[in-house]
């Protein structure tokens, strides 16, 4: 590799960790308020327009949504200002078991957690 | 004749820093749209970086096919003819749009081209959001007849970094439309807006470099309308930051799917067919995506119907 190539990355690499850091220093990212009820039902439709939930539980902190669709689960959880959405079948879910408040999802690229009040799971909602 | 003397993409890197600076700021004093997370940020710009860094392990062998295919050429087509310039512009556009319709419609080549898709944001990082695979994808094929016509190498290498550099202007969310000529003979910031658009109306659409025109003639235009604003991102979206999963996912996707074949006819389906296509059609794809919507969309006006 020849110096002014090393010297182009090297330069590269130091513009990336600045715009980043610029970025992060000022604060544009999307607003992500926690989700209530009819947030949580907007973004449901927008991600399963197909599905018409029967229960929907919104997680202690607002950041996540989990809705029974029959014998489906609704996954939605927020990820950096925006929300990522999956479906699993519902017998998984519900015998899911929170820990200190924490009820960890099991998905192919991810493993969101979403925040539960007295470890009680299935919540009041789906039953 | 064979490297070109200067690489349009390259010269234009420090424009690139500044515009990101200038629409980061603007969007910091509410002047114009323009949201930025940060690890979204730092992967956009990364696979950018990474991508230069991938291109120099694939760049001998595509110069070097490239310049094998030029001196097995048809005519001899100078590059200081003007009407070269103009030729060779019309034509490597037309060769972009095939290169990215079959980018977005076959999953092998979607494989590479999806990263550059899986930012929920558009702004000016999404642009750099490059490939990593490109070279292993094997679009860089679809030039060869350029070659093959009489276009010198350095000259479509050329034309291919002034489409690039004119591309990345057009990943922002600041401008909201081009004046009307503009916008129906140029790709524009509207345009692809739609085509980064993970909305089931917009999917599949809008594939130009530089000239719409392609799209208006091969059927595959869609306007942006304001009732419904673009979502970004992919149908399905990553469901973390993590840049290798990022690069590899959709390959890895396909190793899957393949090794549990049934038949050679579902692997190649799998491989060839379009992104989402699975034997049983158990999994959507763009088509039965937009079919669906179709679908929602005559529910809604029946039941509204009086």
């Amino acid at each position: 590799m020849d110096k002014a190539l090393l010297i182009q990355l090297g330069g590269s690499v130091v513009a990336v960790v600045l715009l980043v850091a610029l970025a992060a220093w000022m604060g544009v990212a999307r607003a992500t308020p926690p989700l209530d009820a009819a947030s949580a039902r907007a973004l449901l439709a927008q991600e399963f327009p197909d599905h018409r939930p029967d229960a929907v539980w919104i997680a202690a902190d607002g950041a996540g949504i989990i809705a029974r669709a029959g014998d489906l689960a609704l996954v939605l959880w927020r990820r950096g200002d925006g929300y990522v959405a999956r479906d699993l079948p519902w017998s998984a879910v519900a015998a899911l078991k929170p820990t200190h408040g924490r009820l960890a999802v099991r998905v192919a690229d991810a493993r969101p957690v979403f925040a539960v009040n007295d470890d009680a799971w299935p919540p009041k909602e789906f039953v | 004749m064979l490297k070109a003397q200067f690489d349009p993409v390259q010269l234009a890197i420090p424009f690139f820093v500044l515009a990101i600076i200038l629409e980061i700021l603007l969007g910091r004093l509410g002047k114009a749209k323009a949201n930025y997370e940060t690890r979204d940020t730092a992967m956009s710009l990364s696979m950018g970086l990474g991508s230069t860094v991938a291109g120099l392990l694939f760049g001998g062998v595509i110069f070097a096919t490239t310049v094998w295919v030029w001196n097995h050429r048809i005519f001899t087509i100078p590059m200081t003819a003007i009407w070269a310039w103009v030729v060779v512009f019309l034509l490597e556009d037309l060769t972009y749009y095939w290169f990215h319709r079959i980018a977005h419609e076959r999953r092998f080549w979607w494989a590479s081209h999806v990263n550059h898709h899986t930012s929920t944001h558009y702004n000016l990082s999404t642009a750099l959001r490059q490939t990593w695979t490109g070279g292993l994808a094997g679009t860089w094929l679809l030039w060869l007849p350029l070659s093959f016509l009489g276009f010198p190498p350095a000259m479509v290498a050329i034309q291919k970094g002034i489409s690039l550099v004119y591309q990345f202007w057009i990943h922002t969310e600041a401008i909201k439309r081009m004046p009307r000529w503009f916008e129906a003979v140029f790709n524009t910031p509207s345009h692809h807006r739609v085509h980064h658009a993970r909305n089931a109306r917009y999917l599949d659409a809008n594939y130009a470099g530089i000239l719409i025109i392609w799209d208006r003639m091969f059927g595959t235009f869609i306007p942006e309308t304001d009732e419904e604003p673009c979502r970004y991102g992919t149908v399905k979206n990553l469901g973390n930051f993590n840049l290798l999963h990022n690069v590899f996912h959709e390959w890895i996707g396909i190793a899957k799917d393949v090794a549990g074949a049934k038949s050679p006819r579902d692997a190649l389906g799998y491989i060839f067919g379009p992104p989402g296509w699975s034997p049983d059609g158990s999994r959507d794809t763009s088509h039965t995506l937009k079919a669906k919507w179709r679908a929602r969309l005559d529910a809604e006006k029946a039941s509204s119907a009086p």
